[in-house]
């Protein structure tokens, strides 16, 4: 029958066809407990909350692990933003590190993708491909300024060799509209060592803030 | 190649026996369990040993010199044995026959059975660890395979052998004795809707698979052995066509109680692994070992459909031709 509702194309009828498969435990879910079917169904409710921008989002590869570093001020929407703006773009889910590790706010938010922050979970999540959202330090003053970069988190990159791409987010906490501009990624520290990931994440400071600086509106009001 | 396979007397013990007994190269194969194998065994030998006999099973171990040991006498609990009698029985087991293997002169690999319940679920523990990730048992099953992964290096480095740890998500299989598998067949089961996260199982077969080619590949340290993939409980459930009763907190006392009454105990180990999940990264495995386990989807598919197994009575008439 939901077949037949499908093929008719009876409005709804997507979203009671996936209802439907979840009740026979037919959908997918993956190690780390993201939930691509909720995702899709929670789609509508995610519209009416972010209208988003998203630039640059050809410099993320196709295919493969990079971990995405972005700025927050408050960080309650920034995770949500990155992870919604760069699947509509690109059609890659995001793993945005930072989740609690406590029932029932961890489990509900690793479903939409989120990940605890630990630099093996990092590492294994870029092992196994997937795009990584790794927040810096909150800013609660200054929306022009870029948070701190944990230095620890990015040896996950150079372990695996993944690429750092640096993503500049612009909105208000309150607000609809977001923007989210991805830059080039960062060029990967050549000799190694124990400085590479301090050497890299100082340049992926430096990048993030030049990209926020060029992101954001001469004048907030306009 | 001389192979000593403790644990004969399991499923997976009885099946690794077979698939050795059909490897050549195999030219002697000797078992000890507390249990007779579980099928028919070919060209192997089985000697009944209880695991607190140290004598014995020290006796036996050093008069066959086994090339290669496969150390499967690991115990879960609530699968054949009480938890109390499990923890016993796979220490005993562990230091017996491995401390007496490390005097063997023709030792060359020890591969035990260990299990991904070794990196243990505490709170901001890795989802999905890789072998690389330090242990932390949470449980007591946990903790007794960590203590026999800890007595095989401790033989191997007195040995001078590589020591290959498989560890194995929960086996599940058509016949193997495992609390999990009995638990999700219930009629009704309960899970933990609001805090439950992923895991992996394996199949029995895969495991047997797994445990034979780790005995010429001579891998020294741990192996995560996963179906690929993950299911949580509650869609485990459903997959099965069973009713989920929610549960929280305090109510997983009368959850398991209810359960046991059932003639389905639920060990710490399935309580954990239903709230907090289970699962680790496989791929070292897969490459090292060259062994593509079934993925968990269809392992719990499996698991529903044994259910519909018929077992016709036996009758004397003898159908007309």
């Amino acid at each position: 029958m939901s077949v037949n509702l499908l093929r008719r194309g009876v409005p709804g009828a997507q979203a009671l066809a996936q209802v439907h498969r979840r009740s026979r435990g037919a959908h997918d879910v993956d190690e780390w407990g993201l939930d691509p079917e909720l995702v899709a169904l929670a789609n509508p409710v995610f519209a009416l909350r972010w209208d988003i921008e998203v630039r640059g989002a050809e410099q993320l590869p196709a295919v493969g692990g990079a971990v995405l570093v972005f700025n927050r001020r408050f960080g309650v929407s920034e995770p949500w933003v990155v992870a919604r703006g760069i699947r509509q773009a690109t059609g890659r889910f995001v793993r945005t590190v930072g989740v609690p590790d406590v029932a029932p706010v961890g489990p509900f938010i690793r479903r939409f993708g989120g990940v605890l922050d630990r630099t093996d979970e990092i590492a294994g999540l870029l092992r196994a491909g997937q795009l990584v959202g790794l927040p810096m330090s909150r800013d609660l003053r200054s929306r022009e300024r870029v948070g701190h970069l944990d230095v620890e988190r990015l040896e996950a990159a150079i372990e695996t060799g993944a690429p750092v791409v640096p993503v500049a987010l612009v909105g208000r906490e309150l607000g609809r509209a977001w923007t989210i501009v991805v830059g080039e990624p960062v060029p990967p520290v050549a000799d190694g060592g124990p400085l590479a990931a301090a050497e890299l994440a100082e340049s992926t400071h430096r990048a993030a803030q030049i990209l926020l600086d060029e992101s954001l509106p001469t004048s907030w009001w306009f | 190649m001389r192979v000593l396979i403790t644990g004969m007397g399991g499923e997976l013990g009885t099946r690794v026996a077979n698939l050795m007994e059909a490897d050549e190269s195999v030219t002697e194969i000797m078992g000890m369990d507390l249990f007779p194998p579980r099928r028919r065994i070919f060209r192997s030998e089985f000697h009944r040993v209880e695991p607190t006999d140290r004598r014995k099973a020290v006796h036996l171990v050093r008069d066959f010199d086994p090339e290669v040991i496969l150390h499967l006498g690991v115990f879960e609990p609530h699968s054949r044995t009480s938890p109390s009698e499990a923890r016993r029985g796979t220490a005993a087991s562990a230091v017996s026959v491995l401390g007496a293997a490390a005097k063997c002169p023709s030792l060359q690999a020890i591969v035990v059975r260990s299990g991904i319940e070794v990196y243990g679920r505490a709170r901001g523990a890795a989802t999905r660890p890789d072998e690389s990730v330090p242990i932390q048992p949470t449980s007591p099953f946990g903790q007794s395979l960590a203590h026999v992964e800890q007595v095989a290096t401790e033989a191997g480095d007195v040995a001078g052998v590589p020591v290959t740890a498989l560890r194995f998500a929960p086996i599940v299989g058509p016949s193997i004795p495992s609390p999990l598998g009995r638990y999700l067949r219930l009629p009704v089961v309960s899970v933990d809707p609001l805090s439950e996260l992923p895991f992996s199982l394996l199949h029995q077969e895969d495991a047997g698979l797994a445990m034979v080619a780790a005995a010429t590949a001579r891998h020294d340290g741990p192996l995560n052995v996963v179906g690929p993939g993950a299911v949580t409980a509650s869609q485990a459930v459903r997959m099965g066509r069973r009713i989920p009763l929610p549960v929280f907190g305090p109510g997983w006392w009368a959850a398991g109680a209810i359960a046991e009454l059932q003639g389905a105990p639920l060990p710490a180990h399935s309580r954990e692994l239903l709230t907090r999940g289970c699962t680790a990264d496989g791929t070292l495995a897969r490459t090292v070992l060259g062994v593509e386990p079934r993925t968990t989807h269809d392992v719990v598919t499996q698991l529903y459909r044994w259910a519909t197994l018929a077992h016709p009575e036996p009758s004397n008439q003898v159908t007309p031709r």
